[in-house]
Order: structure tokens, then C-alpha cells, then sequence
């Protein structure tokens, strides 16, 4: 039988786990331009996850920013990570990536080096948003017992769910 | 300051790095080796003080280095920033090691790295030559190690089978109980019954709750890093060490030991630091617990003119009998069988020990049944260039495999040595260690044997081996996971004997009154039991001995 982590559980164990203290009310979603970078987060969230999961602000604020440790350094590459975004959304299809229909924000990644280009920490703007962002998202769901459960694991690593896992194999 | 690849920063300017004044025992090495021993001495007193040539890695960031370990495009020797002018290294032998993906340098050594696996050694392991005509007795049995490894044991903290088959003599429980089985280690023990193989959970460092540390929280990250603290790391036992006294110099590589004009005694450990400055920390007593890498390389560059073929050598055997395990890994998939893999926490609780034993013509297996036997599902997530369902696809394409994991004797060989590469300078402009290294027949045909038990065990569970590797394989098409160098040891074996070898049975070295060795690198055989519990067990033996030195 599969484990039902609440986000209270997921909560607990990342605070548990001496990682989050303030998830929750991490401040990601203040309005910077336009859009606030948590509203942009979600929608690439959208592109990223699987349809069948409904992403919200409050799984990237646990399940991401819960384990990012640097939050001031890492808001820095999250504005500068949206811009590029931004930029190719506008080259694209003459919008920012809030403004583009859900078909388009898949083109988007269809189109352009998103995912498929590479993915480098100090790279160029788009191998950034691959790994600062994109990466980032993907980590945040397939080390999360959300992600996780899709595939039957509801303690992927990287995520503190305790230890012992073990539902029963044998006859 | 430097930002290093976590994002954590080695702000290293303003520490003070001056030398401790009038220090009892200095000690080269903040890895288990070297902790143990200035924990065990700072406790009765002595004034302590290791220099490490790493930093202090903070915990805040271990998070970070998890996510590094994870990410399918960082390296391993990236995880605790390994590489670089300051760790250059050759390898000129047969086998090709990468490595700085096989060391840590900083406060907690390689055990930052390390899988927590500590069985001990068995009695047989001590006595090679007159057993079974191989390789050579230790001047010490089991049963002198045996008071050593309790001690060890306890301070760790280890989880493990006080019951089990196939484990040397114990005196008392392991101070806590084992890991409880995985989905894995279920199937395995299953198909094992039918093949009447034991499987039997295997002692592990890891706090299930009984040590003042984090109790396991299950990343499953083990190896390479621990964000909770629950995998025991020598990092517990430096601060205890500093907690009674000892001072921690970090960021100071030693650069050689200098000795008195009588050749009888190191008189100083000459050690850098990040200003740029040179330094001499003098003591009573000096250890090298470098790691077994870089101690037989320490006393090579302490050459003199009284001993220009390095110190610690008049044998002429530093840096030879240079072992390792030989690894060997089986993967298989069992179809329509969900196998939990990396559900569990631990990369590994259970194993097989029914084959350590081995024949003088075998060499014994250690063989560790995975609970990751495959990668994780964010490292899989991002290292695909899909995304939406079709990602969720890949990476819902794994789920059935299992795994073992085998660490195989080999035998002490002359030629097996590390050297110095004099070609090639570190950021000290000090020529690099150069490793050599081959296999031999013996463990060939132990790995043979525990690839064999893998297979079997895959195929009686009605699965499929799906990918093998091990001493056979031609080792240009092993993949990095597989390349040697996980457990070193030898180059600085232990002896009676001052023609052959480096320190005596209580790892002082035969030629300089004040100076030993603690590491892997003075095991005499390796065994095929994972080697750090020795290595501790040594070195609290060695710290008796130096406490009675000091005191006397
Ligand atoms: C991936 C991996 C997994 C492992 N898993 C296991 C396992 O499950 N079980 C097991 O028993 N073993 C395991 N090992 C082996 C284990 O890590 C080592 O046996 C152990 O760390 C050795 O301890 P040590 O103190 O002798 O050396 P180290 O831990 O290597 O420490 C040596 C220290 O000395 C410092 N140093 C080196 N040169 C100098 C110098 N010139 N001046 C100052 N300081 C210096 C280094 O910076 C380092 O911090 C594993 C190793 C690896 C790489
Ligand atoms: S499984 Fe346990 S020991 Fe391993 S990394 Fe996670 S918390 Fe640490």
C-alpha cells in the first residue's frame, strides 16, 4: 500500500530534515514586472509535469524552494532565468511566457533549446534556464512523493520520507 | 572567498592557521583514520592538532551537494569539489581510477563519500600465508583487533545483526539493530533460500535512532552525501575531538615532515596555507593519516639526505602491496516485479557473506545487495529532453531491477605501488602521486564467482541479467561507476619485520621513533570486508599506543 504523504507530511519532513523552515512563506511570489516569478514557475510547471498533475504555488514553494538553501542568489537567476524566457516566448510568438496559449508554451520548448539544448550552471542564457530553472522543477517534482507515486515510488531520493520503505514483495 | 559548486562559500582567509604551541600529537588527516585517533588521545588529555588539507564543508549545503549528486550532468568529484591543480594525480598502471571521484579532502575525509557499509574483517583475513600460501600473515590476529572493533563500533554508531552467519566472533551486540529488510533484499532472500545461499543484513553506520545525531530521514544519497547527518561521517568524531581540546587547522596540506639531525624523529610538519605562507607545526608525536593515497606520497616528498628514498623507507617498501577491491557489479530486471528501487533510504542493508571465505586460489566476495540499483527518478527526469506525459513515460520506463554490488579480494602484490609522477607538479608545485595497479588472477576469479552467485540469484527469481561487470570485462569499456579505487589500501604495510615493512603492530614506523602511520594503507591483506571499520579499529589501537608512549 502506497504511502499518502499530506504536504503537512512533506512539510514535516523537509523541516525535519533541517532544510525548510520557511517554506511556505518563502516570498517568491512577489510581484516583480508583470508576472510574479512564481506565476511564471507555475506555468512552465504546467509544461513540465505530467497533465495529469495540477501544479500550484504552494508545491513549488515546498518541494522547490524548500531545498534551495541560497534564496537570495537563487532569486537572482530566477529573474535573469525569465527574462530569457521572456524573450524567447516574445521572439517566438510576440508574447511573454504568461501571455502564450498552452499550444504555444509547448511549441515553445518544441521549438527552441529548452530541454533539449544542454544544461550548464554558468552557461549560456538558455543552458541556464535549463539548469537553474527547468531542472530545478523537474527535481522539485520527481523528488517529491507526488512525483514519485506516478511511478509507484512514494520515496523517490532526494526527498527525506524516511527510511525502511518496503510494501510488501513475496508471496 | 570562493563560491564553490554547491554554492557553498570557503571563506578561508581569516582563520587563524598559526601553529599550536607546544602540541602533544599532530596529526596529518581529518578522515576516519585521523579522528578516531585525536578524539581517542584529546580525551585523556593530550593537546591535539590536525592539519587538513580540506575545508569545513557546512551542513546548510549538504542539500545542494545531494542535488549535484543527483544532477545527471555534475560529476562525483564535483560533490565536495574535488579536482583541479591541488588534487592532480597519474594513473600509469593497467587500471584507470578516476581518482578524485573516489576522495574527499576536507574535515570528515572520504567518509563525506563513503556508503556506511562496515562489516569487519574475518579471522582468515590475518592469516592469507599460512592458511591458504597466499599473500601474508598480519603480525596481529582477529582476536587483538577484536576489543578494537567493539570500541569502533560503538562510537560509530552501527546497525547490524548481532546473530547473523558467516561473521567472525563478537563479543557484543552491535549497539543497534539492523536495517529492516528492503523490497530487494526480500526478493533476494527469497530466491536465495531456494539456492540455499544466505542473505543476512548487513552492518551499516547509519543512526536508526539511538545516536545523538539525526536519525536516517531516507534520501537514499547515501553515497555520495547525506543531507540529515544520519550516515556517520568522521566529521562526529573531529568535533568531539575539538569539543575536548584539539585544534583543527583547515585548508593546510602538509607539504613533508622534517627530521632531527639524527634521522630518529620527525621533528616538524611543514604545511601551507591559503595566504599563501608556509608554516612548521612541531609535537611530540606525528601521524600520518592521509589517507592511503596521499600517505605513501607524503613520505616519498620527505625525502632527505639522510633518507633520499623518501621517509618511513629504509624497507624500500613505501608505496608497494598497494591494493584494492576489486568491484563487480550485476543488474537485472525482473519482469512484471516492482523492486522499490531508491524507495527504501539506505543504498544498501543486506548482503551475502557465505562466499567471503574464497580458496587459495579465489579470492573471497563481500556481496552487497543494492537498493538502488538504478538511477534516481529526478536524475532520469532531467536527464531525458522530454517533458509533460511523455517524460512521465521515460522515466516510468524503470522499476524492475535489482542489483548486486561485489567487493572482492586481491592479493598484496609488490609491483602494485604508488609512486611519485615527477612530471607533474600540484598547485604546490609538488610532483602528484602515480598509481599502478593490476588485478591479478586471484580476485579475477573471485569476482567471477560472486557475478556468478548474482546472476544465479537474478535467474531464480525469474529475471533477466541485464548488465555485468567486473575484472573480466575489459577495463577500457568500464563504466565510470565500475573504475577502481574505492578502497585502497597497503603502500605502508604493517610488519615485524623493518626489511619488509613500513610501521609495527601498533602502527609505529620501524624507522622514526615519533612517527606512525594510521589508514588503510597499512592493512597487509585487504580481506573482502569494506575497510574503514579496521582502519578505525587500528586506529584507536594505535592511539592506546601513543597515550602509553606519552604517558611514560
Ligand atoms: C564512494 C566511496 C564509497 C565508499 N564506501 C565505503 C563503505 O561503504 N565502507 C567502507 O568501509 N569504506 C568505504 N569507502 C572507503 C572509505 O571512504 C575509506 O576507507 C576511508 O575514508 C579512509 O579513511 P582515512 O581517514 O584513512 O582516509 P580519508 O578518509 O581519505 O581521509 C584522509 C584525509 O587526509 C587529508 N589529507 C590528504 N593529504 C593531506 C596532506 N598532505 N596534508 C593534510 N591533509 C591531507 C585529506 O584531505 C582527507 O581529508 C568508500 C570510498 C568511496 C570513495
Ligand atoms: S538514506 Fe539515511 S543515511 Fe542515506 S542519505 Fe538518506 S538520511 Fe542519510
Amino acid at each position: 500500500m502506497p504511502i499518502e504523504l499530506t504536504r503537512r507530511d512533506a512539510l514535516s519532513a523537509l523541516t525535519a530534515a533541517g532544510i525548510t523552515s520557511t517554506a511556505g512563506c518563502a516570498g517568491f511570489s512577489d510581484r516583480t514586472a508583470d508576472a510574479s516569478p512564481m506565476e511564471t514557475l507555475v506555468g512552465v510547471a504546467d509544461v513540465l509535469y505530467p497533465s495529469e498533475v495540477e501544479v500550484t504555488e504552494e508545491f513549488i514553494e515546498t518541494f522547490m524552494f524548500g531545498r534551495i538553501t541560497d534564496k537570495e542568489v537563487y532569486r537572482e537567476r530566477l529573474t535573469a532565468g525569465i527574462e530569457t524566457l521572456n524573450e524567447l516566448a516574445t521572439n517566438e510568438f510576440g508574447s511573454a511566457f504568461l501571455g502564450l496559449a498552452p499550444d504555444e508554451r509547448v511549441s515553445l520548448f518544441e521549438e527552441t533549446a529548452l530541454r533539449s539544448g544542454d544544461s550548464v550552471h554558468d552557461g549560456g542564457d538558455i543552458e541556464q534556464v535549463n539548469y537553474h530553472i527547468l531542472d530545478e522543477l523537474l527535481f522539485a517534482f520527481y523528488a517529491s512523493p507526488k512525483g514519485g507515486e506516478l511511478v509507484g515510488n512514494p520515496n523517490p531520493r532526494g526527498f527525506p520520507g524516511g527510511f525502511g520503505y518496503n510494501p510488501g514483495v513475496t508471496q | 572567498m570562493n563560491e564553490t559548486q554547491s554554492g557553498e562559500a570557503q571563506s578561508s582567509e581569516n582563520l587563524d592557521r598559526t601553529p599550536v604551541e607546544d602540541a602533544d600529537v599532530c596529526v596529518v588527516g581529518a578522515g576516519p583514520a585521523g579522528a578516531l585517533l585525536s578524539y581517542s588521545l584529546a580525551k585523556r588529555g593530550h593537546d591535539v592538532v590536525i592539519l587538513e588539507a580540506g575545508p569545513r564543508f557546512d551542513m546548510e549545503h549538504r542539500v545542494d551537494r545531494m542535488k549535484l549528486q543527483i544532477h545527471p550532468d555534475r560529476g562525483v568529484n564535483e560533490v565536495w569539489d574535488m579536482g583541479g591543480e591541488r588534487d592532480a594525480y597519474s594513473m600509469s598502471g593497467e587500471q584507470d581510477w578516476p581518482l578524485n571521484k573516489r576522495r574527499v579532502k576536507g574535515v570528515g575525509g572520504t567518509s563525506l563519500h563513503w556508503g556506511s557499509v562496515t562489516p569487519r574483517l574475518r579471522e582468515k583475513d590475518f592469516e592469507m600465508e599460512s592458511r591458504f600460501g597466499v599473500g601474508k600473515d598480519w603480525p596481529i590476529s582477529y582476536e587483538d583487533l577484536q576489543p578494537y572493533y567493539a570500541r569502533a563500533e560503538q562510537e560509530v554508531g552501527i546497525a547490524g545483526p548481532d546473530n547473523a552467519p558467516h561473521q567472525p566472533p563478537r563479543e557484543e551486540g552491535y549497539p543497534m539493530d539492523p536495517l529492516p529488510n528492503s523490497a530487494s533484499d526480500d526478493l533476494f532472500a527469497e530466491a536465495a533460500e531456494a539456492l540455499d545461499i544466505d542473505v543476512q543484513s548487513m552492518p551499516m553506520a547509519i543512526n536508526t535512532g539511538k545516536y545523538d545525531r539525526n536519525q536516517c530521514q531516507g534520501y537514499g544519497t547515501c553515497e555520495h552525501v547525506c543531507p540529515s547527518g544520519a550516515k556517520y561521517t568522521a566529521e562526529v568524531h573531529v568535533e568531539k575531538a575539538e569539543a575536548e581540546g584539539a585544534t583543527v587547522l583547515t585548508q593546510t596540506p602538509v607539504q613533508r615532515f622534517e627530521h632531527g639531525p639524527d634521522g630518529e624523529e620527525v621533528t616538524g610538519a611543514v604545511y601551507k596555507t591559503p595566504d599563501g605562507n608556509t608554516h612548521t607545526q612541531e609535537a611530540d608525536v606525528f601521524v600520518a593519516a592521509a589517507g592511503a593515497f596521499e600517505t605513501p606520497r607524503l613520505l616519498l616528498l620527505s625525502e632527505s639526505d639522510q633518507y633520499p628514498d623518501g621517509l618511513a623507507n629504509s624497507s624500500g617498501t613505501v608505496g608497494r602491496y598497494f591494493m584494492q577491491h576489486e568491484g563487480a557489479l550485476v543488474i537485472g530486471i525482473v519482469p512484471n516485479q516492482e523492486t522499490y528501487q531508491g524507495a527504501y533510504g539506505p543504498v544498501v542493508s543486506s548482503g551475502i557473506q557465505q562466499f567471503y571465505e574464497g580458496t587459495a586460489e579465489r579470492g573471497g566476495a563481500n556481496i552487497m545487495l543494492l537498493n538502488t540499483s538504478d538511477p534516481s527518478l529526478a536524475e532520469r527526469a532531467i536527464d531525458s529532453s522530454g517533458f509533460g506525459d511523455d517524460l512521465l513515460e521515460t522515466v516510468n520506463l524503470y522499476g524492475n531491477s535489482i542489483g548486486t554490488l561485489n567487493s572482492v579480494e586481491m592479493l598484496p602484490r609488490e609491483d602494485n605501488r604508488i609512486t611519485l609522477d615527477r612530471s607533474k607538479t600540484d598547485n604546490h608545485g609538488n610532483p602528484v602521486p602515480d598509481v599502478q595497479v593490476e588485478a591479478g588472477e586471484f580476485s579475477e576469479k573471485g569476482t567471477e564467482k560472486a557475478i556468478q552467485v548474482g546472476k544465479d540469484l537474478i535467474e531464480e527469481m525469474g529475471g533477466n541479467v541485464a548488465f555485468v561487470q567486473g575484472t573480466t570485462t575489459d577495463s577500457d569499456e568500464f563504466i565510470e561507476d565500475i573504475k577502481g579505487g574505492y578502497h585502497p589500501m597497503g603502500g605502508t604495510r604493517m610488519g615485524t619485520d623493518p626489511d619488509d615493512s613500513v610501521v609495527d603492530p601498533n602502527l609505529q614506523t620501524h624507522d622514526l621513533d615519533n612517527l606512525y602511520i594510521s589508514g588503510g594503507g597499512v592493512f597487509v591483506t585487504g580481506g573482502a570486508a569494506n575497510p574503514t571499520l579496521t582502519i578505525m579499529a587500528l586506529s584507536l589501537k594505535a592511539a592506546d599506543n601513543i597515550h602509553g608512549s606519552l604517558a611514560g
